[in-house]
């Protein structure tokens, strides 16, 4: 009789044992802007990270998953290392994710690099940025990567000169260095290399300048909003097409700013890494589980970073059985290959940053009227170009 | 001119509890949040740095009336003379700290000749273009400055060779926390003292300074040039226990949000700065925790109800409170 | 020579967009001695109404833009009446600060209302697309703007110049006290010219959107490009203004065809020695600064 009140003790503090464990979840915290300017971005993952649990479930190798969002509204280094710490020490998180600026990356590399935190870069994208801690990994892209296979697919096209035009801040200069390397390298010719200051809205006397010196096309890198819809509309308001400019871009008319842009985007060329019209099992379902969550999220490529970033949480947590183990974490990481709704993707293991195919496409209009991006040339598996050896 | 019989900075000096009190006030103050709130070190850090930027906004806009919006100049180019100096020179955080503020002090001192000849929104805008200027050439200047991604990696040593900064941020909260009580209680000297006299009257009339032969202009320019200073060290405070330098460092948003932070405080006082910074970043922590996206509807409303219904901030609310209990009492 | 035509046109163009937000805010400063921050909200509030006025109720440009407008000055008022008004007389620093925790609330309502993204007005075929004018093709909406601004400039002058209301309008600003002393209403002529300040803005941020392009962030975004113009030209003058921007306008837009590198610098460094040279701005009065 005693023994068997015994062993029902036993079981009965194995099972709260159990509970208790089971209770602890895993934490994850996700850092980016949710108010102020950039906080398009905070809302396309937020959607994205609740279409990505709506499809692959709250649980992750057994264990439940728990998330914790930090608002970082712009570029700050200094709250952003606050955050990381406070994530790190006090909400006790086992991985972090997001990051849009690559100030506030460089910040929390000494941090998550001591606390040994595998970190998913959601978007930050100078290459540089996953040298600063082995536990960075990036599912975003880096500019050279996408603009090596622009200026491979104009010289293909026959273009030989050709002006560029970029934001004059870092990305701009990454996205301008990479493409005049490629494209010289290929024979063509680059006439003149505009940068115009991040916070021009008038950009009519820029495109009359290139009119002017009369290439046979001009590239352009833009963020996206206000400076990408004044770039194309200018572009079309001055009349460039007519004189035979093509107008090669990259990220510009995303298919958030795409309804405001409007039918001045149509056929503006470009190189891209997803479109929200990718035709692929895959992605009907990313953008079916988005506009489940969240009926006015746009299927774009800031609302696929969330999702890809969860992807490789997801992936790190199952393959530590959500015990924190973090080199564990990041070997089961690199080299891990997955169908994204952008195509097949994987992790190089050496540099930690994502490969993947970039597409050329053109803005169309669909049955509907509806603009979209039309995919009709792939560069499959395409590495960091960034990159002093690029695998 | 009431302002000035009112201030109790103006102390009998030898009087301990009046000549360092608000000092000890500071470390209990920081000390205990620093026990209770043993994981938010980092965030505390953060407190103490802003709290001693708003200190020299308390200083310059406060004190002597020179309405700037451009006082994030300052800051940064302490913040990136102390990277530089600890990138290429020495790692050693105490020079590091001088270099900041022999900065700050420079660039208010140069730009302190033009802007300070002016007043109003003249002045506003004079100092918004100053530091606008300034990023433009940190942008561009990639090559010592790292333009748009900032400068990654400063180097810290030991402080005085022997204590290192650590992962929870107690080393940095310590320092930065003695370096807010030294600013603190040097410019509370300085404003009890007849140059702070001079200060307040310069605000209050310019011409009647003028027409007893005070040197206007050149006590603005020292006044702004010590606030420089000040910014200065606060920059370089944020440089070495960031380890990161960016261009939001000079940007206006800063100078903004160093402004909305004393006003809440209350403009008059330094001690306005003390209240004003941990309320104004305790209660955007709690709102961007809860819910992120009503941060500025929050702030928006603090800022008008503090302009309308507490014209002195916080200081002037607990000032009033202590009177009354004052007069209750006797 | 096209160079230089060029450099005018499309210059001009931007200024006259520049005048037409801040007229109004120059106005108020002159004469209600109100430093507004706030003052782009009401462009945004203008353009940002135009736009759902097509958008949800289908609603043409140009129907649109005139009820945008009139909504905009009465909207205006409630606020005068209510918030700004408080401020009167107060030092500068308050007043700014108040109008920034306004320009902070607007944000964070549109932000509520329409989320993070931006938006443009889409203009009828008329007024979008290039036009030629002989030596080179310009944006049609561009020859448009000018034209409108330069209405509107010649307006307001003889509206300020020889209406009853403009004469009060003058006396108040040169002498608020005697002014009420013979008998000017003060009180209805500050809401008034602040409504007709607001609407004028909500004008200018439709006619600009094209080139301000409408979001939630707009007030903050261009406040330093308001206060500028109105800083150079020398509060409470219509014709300073009007230099300011055509001066800032066309320095911006030279930079850009001559030295796009150089082309943000430029800006403020012309802003810098305008207002070393002039600290009261171009036709401000001496006491103003």
């Amino acid at each position: 009789m005693k023994t068997c009140k015994r062993l029902a003790a036993l079981a009965g503090v194995l099972l709260f044992g159990c509970a208790v464990a089971r209770a602890e979840p895993v934490k994850v915290g996700i850092i980016g802007p949710f108010s102020g300017p950039f906080s398009s971005f905070g809302e396309g993952w937020k959607a994205a990270i609740d279409a990505y649990q709506k499809l692959h479930g709250k649980t992750a190798g057994g264990q439940d998953i728990e998330l914790i969002f930090r608002d970082l509204t712009g570029p700050n280094p200094s709250e952003a290392k606050a955050l990381a710490q406070e994530l790190i020490i006090k909400n006790k998180v086992q991985y972090i994710g997001g990051v849009v600026f690559t100030p506030n990356a460089f910040a929390i590399a000494p941090v998550v690099e001591e606390a040994k935190i595998p970190t998913v870069i959601f978007n930050a994208a100078t290459s540089s940025v996953l040298e600063k801690s082995k536990y960075f990994v990036r599912t975003s892209y880096t500019l050279p990567q996408i603009t090596v296979p622009i200026a491979r697919f104009m010289l293909d096209e026959g273009v030989r000169s050709v002006v560029t035009m970029v934001s004059d801040y870092a990305p701009g200069a990454d996205a301008e260095a990479s493409f005049v390397k490629t494209f010289e390298a290929g024979g063509g010719k680059v006439i003149e290399k505009v940068r115009v200051p991040l916070k021009t809205t008038d950009f009519g006397p820029f495109l009359q300048r290139v009119k002017g010196s009369a290439p046979q096309a001009l590239f352009i890198f833009f963020p996206g909003g206000p400076p990408s819809y004044g770039v194309i509309k200018a572009y079309k308001d001055n009349d460039l097409r007519s004189t035979g400019i093509r107008l090669f871009g990259t990220s510009e008319a995303d298919e958030k700013d795409l309804p405001a842009i409007g039918d001045a985007a149509l056929g503006l060329e470009s190189g891209m890494f997803y479109s929200g019209a990718h035709d692929s099992a895959s992605n009907s379902e990313f953008v079916a589980a988005l506009k489940a969550v969240a009926p006015a999220a746009v299927a774009n490529a800031t609302a696929l970073e969330g999702f890809d970033g969860m992807a490789a949480i997801y992936h790190m947590i199952e393959a530590t059985k959500g015990q924190r183990d973090p080199d564990a974490a990041m070997a089961a990481i690199r080299g891990f290959a997955w169908e994204s709704p952008r195509g097949p993707v994987r992790i190089d293991p050496e540099s930690r940053h994502i490969v993947q195919n970039v597409y050329i496409r053109k803005v169309e209009k669909d049955a509907d009227g509806k603009l979209f991006h039309k995919e009709f040339k792939t560069y499959e598996q395409q590495p960091d170009f960034g990159r002093a050896d690029p695998k | 001119m009431a302002d000035i019989v009112a201030d109790p900075s103006r102390v009998e000096p030898g009087r301990w509890r009046a000549l360092i009190g608000p000092e000890l006030a500071v470390v209990a103050v920081g000390l205990l949040a620093a026990i209770v709130f043993p994981d938010d070190l980092g965030f505390i850090t953060r407190i103490n740095i802003l709290s001693i930027f708003t200190l020299s906004i308390a200083l310059v806009v406060g004190q002597a009336g020179i309405g700037t919006l451009g006082q994030a100049a300052l800051f940064g180019a302490g913040s990136y003379a102390a990277a530089l100096w600890a990138l290429h020179v020495s790692a050693e955080p105490f020079s590091g700290l001088l270099v900041g503020a022999l900065a700050g002090a420079g660039v208010a001192a140069a730009s302190g000749l033009l802007i300070l000849r002016t007043r109003g929104l003249t002045l506003i805008m004079l100092s918004i273009a100053f530091a606008q200027v300034l990023l433009e050439i940190a942008n561009k200047a990639a090559f010592v400055t790292g333009g748009d991604d900032g400068l990654a990696d400063i180097p810290v040593n030991p402080i005085l060779g022997a204590v290192a900064f650590d992962f929870h941020g107690r080393v940095g909260f310590c320092y930065t926390l003695a370096a807010l009580v030294v600013v603190y209680f040097c410019l509370r000297r300085l404003i009890a003292s007849p140059f702070g006299l001079t200060c307040r009257g310069i605000k209050g009339d310019r011409l009647r300074m003028r027409a007893i032969g005070a040197p206007v202009v050149r006590h603005l320019l020292c006044v702004y040039a010590i606030g420089g200073a000040v910014a200065g060290i606060a920059g370089a405070l944020s440089a070495q226990t960031t380890q990161v330098v960016g261009l939001g460092n000079l940007g206006f948003e800063l100078s903004a949000e160093g402004l909305v932070m004393l006003s809440i405080g209350g403009v008059g006082h330094l001690a306005g700065a003390l209240l004003g910074v941990p309320t104004f970043m305790i209660v955007r922590h709690v709102t961007a925790t809860i819910n992120p996206y009503h941060w500025l509807l929050v702030i928006g409303v603090l800022l008008v109800v503090t302009v309308l219904f507490l014209p002195g901030g916080l200081y002037g609310m607990v000032d009033k409170w202590r009177r009354r209990a004052g007069q209750g009492g006797s | 020579m096209t160079l230089f035509a060029s450099i005018l046109i499309d210059g001009m163009a931007y200024a006259m967009i520049l005048f037409m937000i801040t007229v109004g805010l120059s106005i108020t400063l002159g004469l209600m001695h109100v430093v507004n921050m706030a003052h782009g909200a009401f462009a945004m509030l203008g353009g940002f109404a135009a736009v759902e006025l097509m958008s949800r109720l289908g609603l043409r440009f140009e129907p649109a833009l005139v009820i945008a407008v009139l909504a905009t000055a009465l909207v205006s008022v409630p606020i005068e009446r209510v918030v700004i008004s408080r401020i009167y007389g107060r030092p500068e620093l308050d007043q700014a600060l108040l109008t920034i925790g306004l320009a902070f609330v607007a944000i964070a309502l549109v932000n509520l209302w329409l989320g993070a993204s931006f938006s443009s007005i889409d203009l009828p075929a008329r007024l979008s697309g290039p036009v030629d004018l002989g030596f080179r093709s310009f944006p049609r909406h561009r020859v448009a703007v000018i034209v409108l601004g330069c209405a509107i400039s010649v307006a307001l002058w003889l509206f300020i110049g020889r209406s009853r209301f403009g004469i009060r309008l003058r006396a108040a600003v040169d002498n608020p006290g005697i002014a009420e002393s013979v008998g000017i209403n003060t009180t209805l002529l500050y809401s008034m010219t602040f409504a007709i300040g607001a609407g004028l803005a909500a004008l200018g941020g439709i006619a600009g959107a094209e080139l301000l392009p409408m979001e939630a962030n707009y007030p903050i975004k261009y406040m330093v490009l308001f206060l500028a113009v109105v800083a150079v030209g020398g509060q409470g003058t219509l014709f300073g203004t009007f230099l300011a921007a055509l001066l800032l306008g066309v320095v911006d837009t030279a930079s850009k065809y001559l030295l796009p590198d150089l082309a943000s610098i430029s800006f403020y460094l012309t802003m810098l020695v305008a207002l070393a040279l002039r600290p009261q701005g171009l036709l401000g009065r001496k006491d103003a600064a």
